[in-house]
């Protein structure tokens, strides 16, 4: 036979069987595109700089392998469910008197053209629209993001390889299958009869009960330290839940409901419920998977649009002024009153105007709580231990309070006023040293300076008289020594213009230089702004709402491309069993309900439960924002919503296409 | 009247893009009466799945008319067609048709769950249908469980259930090997008996023999029938073969 017969007969199969064989190779266009894309944001040098970058980098490198092997899987599926559609084509070649050697030439000229066309247009607009996303991002966020559009060749090569490789391994799968099969076999290889599905009751309880637990430490969980081990423990339990679920606890529903002759026996149940029986021991594992990356794709949309919204709230409460000095004297020779002084002379001189100043002093001491006593002493405390009793007490003198509340409250002895940031302290006694307080009130407010705001550790604040305040700074300094510092803070807000700020900013670090070096070093003061630390911020969350936007689209699309494919391919297989529903007396208003339903429960349950997972995960997606200071929970719920109803409108706008296109499939 | 009344009835095939037209049938007319056991034969392309298609309401005819006990087939709306086929006709088609989805039973108890029938009528109704056909004991296995043979007997079942006026049967036993084939024929025979009416396209000699009429049908017309009368079904068949010799040799019979 002559070189380009082969080529002719590839091509004219590929057009001849275009109704599969197009979305097959969309589908491995936006694989490979979609592994080109993360794998080079891996490799984005702009990602180094950005703050975190290195573990994102790492995190998205991790992401490549789970991409390619998911593109492995799933081009292996998609493919072997052409192959099932096209063993009745081989079976005619075979008879008509091609030999299998012929056909593995055929299909490996076809497997050679899907390769090039798929690597090639998936590359090509991988890099295009790499670039656009980077010119909308950048739009978007503002300039000031360090990630920057490049190409790859270092890329390129492994996307071209990796795929290569996918290819050549459902090429060596197809032509086995037509190796192993008789010419009859492959005649009749369209029309195999499904088995049906085994009910296993066990794993689907095992399934709700990981559900349940995830669930349950998700809502349950008020301690920040705790969460982020819990997290993770409460994810992995909820996907493994979420898979058996899908894939064990569908079936076991469907088949109780099937049991239940009166619901069953219904023009609507009866199809539906047998038809959802097949489909799910076939789409089960695909569902999960949308599921899974839905729920991601909010929660990552959700969590980093609200970072960056709420990018001032979040300055506002780790600043909580505009200029804030921590300073520690040792020997309380009046270093802290000479700094604040030449500040204040400044700000005079140059004419910047200050508001809400505010000035106090606190000792702060890491400790580990031992019932009403707390254990100060670095060594001792037990660090491998449960991270829950680990407690910050801040300990700050009576009249510093009441000058900067407002209030007037009165001390006696050892008693002392209590406030909690997170778990509330509900002992009548507290100690620490050799000294004890007894509790005496509890305060509903603390007007506390952003590093303790941030803390994730749960932290006393004590209010203390004035003299007791003296006795534990030195019993302090004498068991600790520099980390038992008295710390005085001073901050004030200012409505000074960006320039006079910056120029404010770079002065009050000089006195504090100066200051230091009159004292011989043996000082120790830092200053932030809030104006400073903006750009930082912006850096930091545009970077992750960049990230978050590019993941979210790009899984956004993979769920899409699954969701699409799996209905079309359905189609194929439900066309039969619709015309033999018609010729049994089934009308055409009948087939298009029992469609809809049949399709609207395959769309919509993986997004009902992407749904509730994310709702469970609120609490405690909550708790961790607010460990980078995004307590703006109002916000967080709107992002998390805004988030959900994006998703939830290109979902109907998906599903209303494809149910067409399913619809004129099986009606035909 | 006659129980099926077929009269003149005509069917032209328009090809999509207008231009050429075919004529399937030009003038087919028979009757048959209540609890008649008809078999129709003729080479392909002579008209008899058209034929079929018009009886089963599938398609509608160009001109002339199907009465069915009465009722016109015509004159019943677009809408009501699928319940009038539900309710009235029952189907045995050559390659089974059972969904592979269902198990026998479910696949037998479609027509009445679409017919919104309780379920108690439903089992009420299958018992007596699957003790006759032999397949009480395989109801709970699926399709691809069992074998041919026993799948065209669930087939009949679900024709049957229904309780229909006709049984339209599409070369039932196309599928089947030869003992299959023969039982399934003796058991349309025995449903026969019992009074139901059937009326069966075949290319087989053999399938036709058990019928009591046989049409045969040429180019669009009814060209011949034969009575059983007393014959046996050798006779029948000897009658049929001679029937069949002489119009592929084009030779005259009238």
């Amino acid at each position: 036979m002559k070189h380009g017969f082969y080529t002719r007969l590839a091509v004219t199969n590929i057009r001849k069987n275009r109704r599969t064989y197009i979305p097959y190779i969309l589908t491995c266009i936006l694989t490979v595109m979609i592994y080109y894309m993360v794998k080079s944001l891996s490799v984005n040098p702009g990602l180094g700089e950005m703050y975190g970058g290195g573990s994102a980098a790492v995190t998205l490198n991790l992401g490549t392998y789970v991409i390619a092997l998911f593109a492995f899987i799933f081009l292996f599926y998609t493919n072997s469910f052409l192959m099932k559609r096209r063993k009745k084509e081989f079976g005619v070649f075979n008879i008509l008197g091609m030999e299998k050697r012929h056909l593995a030439r055929v299909i490996l000229t076809e497997t050679i053209l899907v390769t090039i066309l798929s690597i090639g247009l998936g590359l090509g607009l991988g890099i295009l629209f790499d670039k656009a996303m980077f010119l909308l991002m950048c739009k978007v966020v503002g300039a000031e993001i360090s990630l920057g559009f490049f190409v790859s060749d270092r890329v390129i090569l492994s996307t071209v390889r990796l795929f290569c490789m996918i290819f050549l391994v459902i090429y060596l799968k197809s032509i086995y299958t037509v190796q192993i099969s008789k010419p009859i076999e492959l005649l009749r290889g369209g029309s195999e009869g499904e088995r049906e599905p085994k009910t296993k009751g066990f794993l689907a309880l095992l399934g709700a009960a990981f559900l349940g637990t995830g669930y349950g430490l998700a809502v349950t969980i008020k301690n920040p330290i705790a969460s982020m081990g819990i997290f993770f423990v409460a994810v992995i339990l909820v996907v493994i839940g979420t898979y058996l679920l899908f894939t064990t606890g569908s079936i076991v529903i469907l088949k109780l409901l099937r049991k239940n002759r009166n619901f069953y026996y219904q023009p609507g149940h009866f199809i539906s419920v047998s038809g959802m029986l097949y489909r799910m021991k076939q789409n089960a594992v695909g569902l999960a998977n949308i599921c899974i990356l839905s729920t991601m794709v909010l929660v990552m949309l959700s969590s980093t649009t609200s970072l960056m919204f709420g990018m001032e709230d979040m300055l506002k409460v780790r600043y909580s002024r505009d200029f804030e000095v921590y300073s520690k004297e040792p020997d309380a020779t009046g270093q802290n009153d000479k700094i604040f002084r030449k500040i204040e002379e400044f700000c005079e001189t140059e004419s910047i105007p200050v508001e809400n100043k505010i000035r106090y002093a606190s000792l702060l001491l890491v400790a580990e709580e031992k019932g009403d006593w707390f254990e100060t002493d670095g060594k001792k405390i037990d660090v491998t231990g449960s991270a829950s009793e680990f407690r910050s007490l801040v300990f700050v003198p009576l009249s510093d309070y009441n000058t900067e509340s407002g209030e007037r409250r009165t001390l006696a002895g050892n008693e002392a006023l209590l406030f909690s940031n997170y778990e509330a302290y509900e002992k009548p006694k507290l100690g620490v040293f050799d000294r004890e307080y007894q509790i005496t009130g509890y305060l509903k407010e603390f007007f506390g300076e952003g590093v303790s705001n941030t803390n994730i550790v749960t932290s006393y604040y004590l209010i203390v008289t004035d003299e007791e305040f003296e006795k534990l700074k030195e019993i302090s300094e004498r068991e600790l020594g520099e980390a038992g510092m008295v710390q005085t803070y001073y901050a004030f807000d200012t409505s000074a213009s960006g320039e006079e700020q910056e120029m404010l900013e770079e002065r009050i670090l000089d006195i504090i230089v100066e200051v230091g070096a009159e004292y011989e070093g043996n000082f120790n003061g830092y200053m932030e702004s809030r104006a400073g630390n903006r750009r930082e911020f912006m850096g930091i969350y545009g970077g992750l709402f960049f990230l978050g936007l590019f993941l979210g689209t790009l899984f956004i699309m993979a769920t899409v491309l699954i969701i699409y494919y799996k209905q079309i391919s359905e189609g194929y297989e439900d066309r039969e069993r619709f015309e033999i529903m018609q010729k049994v007396g089934m009308t055409q208003d009948e087939v298009k309900g029992t469609i809809r339903s049949q399709v609207l429960t395959v769309f919509f349950l993986p997004i009902a439960v992407a749904g509730m997972h994310i709702m469970a995960a609120f609490p405690l997606i909550r708790l961790l924002l607010a460990i980078i200071g995004m307590v703006n929970v109002k916000l967080y719920l709107l992002c998390t919503l805004g988030a959900f109803l994006m998703f939830a409108v290109l979902y109907v706008i998906i599903y209303s296409l494809t149910a067409r296109t399913y619809y004129k499939i099986v009606r035909r | 009247m006659a129980f099926l009344e077929v009269s003149c009835l005509k069917k032209i095939y328009t090809t999509r893009f207008g231009g050429s037209q075919v004529q399937a049938l030009s003038n087919v007319s028979f009757s048959a009466e209540e609890g008649e056991y008809v078999a129709i034969m003729g080479e392909s392309g002579s008209g008899k799945t058209t034929l079929l298609n018009i009886l089963a309401a599938l398609d509608r005819p160009t001109g002339g008319r199907v009465i069915l006990d009465g009722m016109d087939l015509g004159q019943i709306k677009d809408k009501e067609i699928t319940m009038f086929r539900r309710e009235h006709l029952g189907f045995v088609f050559q390659d089974f048709n059972l969904l592979d989805t269902f198990n026998l039973r479910d696949n037998i108890f479609l027509p009445l769950v679409l017919g919104r029938k309780s379920v108690q009528e439903m089992t009420d109704s299958l018992l007596p249908i699957a003790q006759k056909l032999g397949i009480r004991d395989i109801l709970d296995k699926y399709p691809y469980e069992v074998s041919g043979g026993q799948k065209q007997r669930a087939a009949v079942a679900r024709a049957l259930i229904t309780n229909p006026k006709l049984i339209l049967a599409d070369e039932p036993t196309g599928a089947l090997d030869s003992k299959a084939a023969n039982d399934l024929l003796t058991l349309l025979g025995e449903i026969n008996r019992d009074g139901q009416t059937i009326l069966m396209v075949t290319h087989s000699a053999r399938a036709a023999s058990r019928a009591g009429r046989v049409l045969f049908i040429k180019d669009g017309e009814v060209y011949h029938q034969i009575y059983r009368g007393n014959s046996t079904n050798e006779q029948m068949y000897q009658k049929i073969s001679d029937t069949l010799t002489l119009l592929a040799t084009g030779g005259d019979v009238r």
